[in-house]
């Protein structure tokens, strides 16, 4: 990029130097430029502190009063973090749901998307068919998901649990027994893992051939050349879909709100679903706030893990190239 | 289903490559494939079918074997009326599709118009600060939209936008981070002598903008707008917050309401939810049919943002 280290020199161009060098003239043109280039992005600069930095602030100010959204804002303090760590029943029950659900789900659906795109980057017969038939649930609106699989846990109808029987299972009532509505939200994400093999077959695509022929002569085998040769190069693809599962699945929200109501005794509720109620149910905007500052810390935390650790295993092609 | 069946084997391009270099017989183990391979794709495919199955046979089931909760995986019955009967229920289903697609569409447009001329400044002209100003766009990816939802709410219902389709739609044409870094990355692909020559042509930056990149740019902008009409069709939690009227809802909001709307102790009218689901459903995979060339193009972008 030489634009950028230009642009910065742009300050020590500005002053008249008529010394003869052809790119002396173009200090009016840069300004020109510089200020072309703070009109094009304009859009986002209204969008970033109408919508963002200015709600950011305001929800932080929030986050420390009591407000109802029609009276005046009355500051508390620490109050409602207070609270909400100490002395609410059931906020500590939502995060622990929320990490249990992101901690199994997000390395679960990781396996179940490198495993099929693993077999799909195989010279299969019908690999198209495949490919579309394993990315199709990954198409239908999470909504339309969640009216589906309530349909799919229902307790004797529902196919799960049909097939269950068929093996001699008896199959719990999913989503109103406490001990199964988690894993039954983690099994209805896990349908939709086929949108990571997308991203997985793009990476696998760019791996040379060479690599896996020169393993070949090296005498290894399928499982080999895949721990050797198709990991270490997807790493940044699998690390790029880590991150963005954390962040994605801290967030879960219209699944609780349409399959359990965050039931049975809280035991599915999760932080978005509970941020939303005492919000927009229960009108407490400020405790609504600081639950949202919460979550964007522990997001934050998990996201800053996932990049700390990051050097030991994700693998850049630079590293190799160069 | 007609959609996979149609799709053409891949062997040309497999051939053409194999031409190019010294014949050779193809043994790699990594590419070889067994009855095992197809036995657990055979599996896996099921299992993400059933589901699917399940929804087109509750669709065209009749009420009553949708309320007496007899539900089969296989279609019994083929109630094809039921496709019509959705929109003569007491909600407005079919303004919920209009509704859907005034507010996918639109952003979509929005969308694609901010984010190709932020995309393009921050691609291709040179200005103090961009370095800075370019992280801040990254860095704001990572904050989750909860954040704000609280004060954005407030905002829109003091301009009296609560119950409008303004809320959703307005903030599209601000642009957002992730589509700004596709387009930049897209951008800075195209080689520079191209605007070079064009200055000295005379074009200034609106021009090399509107006149040379934007046509350039299209694969990337149509795959932009595929994720965002994608993106709000599905949206739930926007419309859920700011629309309050029957008559204003999406469908994704619409067909939730379906089951919400329906009588305590009495089943909720599952071959119409279905159904509905499909109408959610079936856009979805026409767009992705036919644009996944170019999603699959903003994927590489992506898959490369994760490697450099």
């Amino acid at each position: 990029m030489t634009s950028t280290d230009t642009g910065l020199r742009a300050d020590a161009d500005a002053a008249p130097q008529r010394s003869g060098r052809p790119r002396a003239q173009t200090a009016p043109h840069r300004r020109k430029e510089a200020l072309t280039f703070y009109l094009f992005i304009s859009p986002w600069i209204i969008g970033f502190v109408g919508f963002l930095l200015g709600p950011m602030l305001f929800s932080i100010y929030l986050s420390f009063t009591r407000w109802d959204s029609f009276t005046a804002p009355v500051w508390v303090g620490l109050d409602n973090y207070i609270t909400l760590l100490t002395d609410d029943p059931i906020f500590l029950r939502v995060m622990g749901n929320t990490a249990y659900y992101s901690l199994i789900s997000v390395p679960l659906g990781m396996v179940v998307s490198l495993f099929i795109a693993n077999l799909l980057n195989k010279k299969v017969r019908f690999r198209k068919v495949f490919r579309t038939l394993v990315y199709l649930p990954h198409l239908i609106p999470i909504v339309a998901v969640a009216l589906i699989f309530q349909m799919v846990f229902a307790p004797e109808a529902g196919p799960l649990n049909q097939a269950l029987a068929m093996v001699g299972i008896e199959g719990p009532n999913w989503l109103m027994d406490e001990n199964w509505v988690k894993p039954a939200l983690i099994l209805m994400s896990l349908w939709q893992a086929g949108g990571g093999t997308i991203l997985l077959l793009a990476g696998m695509n760019g791996i040379p051939k060479e690599m896996y022929e020169a393993a070949e002569i090296d005498g290894a085998g399928g499982m080999r050349q895949f721990w050797s040769v198709t990991f270490p190069q997807l790493t940044p693809v699998i690390f790029f879909n880590l991150i963005m599962g954390i962040i994605g699945s801290f967030q879960v929200f219209a699944q609780v709100f349409i399959l359990t109501g965050g039931g049975p005794d809280n035991a599915s509720q999760m932080a978005v679903p509970m941020l939303f109620d005492e919000a927009f149910r229960f009108y407490h905007m400020g405790y609504g706030s600081a639950i949202a500052w919460i979550l964007f810390v522990v997001i934050m935390a998990f996201t800053a893990l996932a990049f700390a650790t990051s050097g030991r295993w994700v693998f850049y092609e630079s590293e190799v190239r160069s | 289903m007609s959609l996979t069946t149609a799709a053409p084997a891949p062997a040309p391009t497999a051939a053409t490559r194999d031409a190019r270099r010294p014949r050779r017989p193809r043994t790699l183990s990594a590419f070889r494939s067994g009855p095992f391979t197809y036995g657990l794709l055979l599996i896996l495919s099921t299992i993400f079918m059933v589901p699917l199955v399940f929804v087109i046979s509750i669709a065209l089931s009749s009420d009553a074997s949708v309320s007496s909760g007899q539900l089969f995986v296989l279609p019994r019955e083929w109630e094809f009326a039921n496709f019509a009967r959705i929109f003569q229920t007491s909600l407005p289903v079919g303004s919920f599709l209009v509704n859907s697609v005034i507010i996918s569409v639109t952003s979509a447009v929005g969308q694609v118009l901010s984010s190709s001329i932020v995309g393009y400044a921050f691609a291709r002209l040179r200005a103090p600060g961009k370095k800075v100003l370019f992280f801040v766009v990254i860095a704001t990816m990572m904050i989750p939209a909860q954040i704000t939802m609280i004060p954005q709410f407030w905002i829109f219902s003091e301009l009296g936008w609560v119950d409008t389709f303004l809320p959703l739609i307005v903030p599209q044409f601000f642009s957002n981070a992730f589509n700004i870094f596709l387009v930049r990355q897209f951008v800075t692909r195209i080689p520079f002598e191209m605007d070079e020559a064009a200055q000295i042509d005379g074009l200034g930056h609106f021009g090399i903008y509107s006149r040379l990149i934007l046509p350039l740019m299209m694969p990337i902008l149509i795959a932009i707008a595929i994720f965002t009409l994608t993106a709000m069709w599905g949206d739930f939690m926007g419309p859920l917050i700011y629309i309050n009227s029957e008559d204003k809802m999406p469908l994704a909001l619409g067909v939730q309401y379906l089951t919400s709307t329906s009588q305590e102790l009495q089943t909720p009218p599952w071959n119409l939810i279905m159904v509905g689901s499909i109408f959610l459903s079936l856009p979805m995979i026409i767009i992705y049919y036919f644009g996944q060339k170019y999603m699959y193009e903003m994927n590489l972008s992506a898959g490369s943002a994760g490697a450099k």
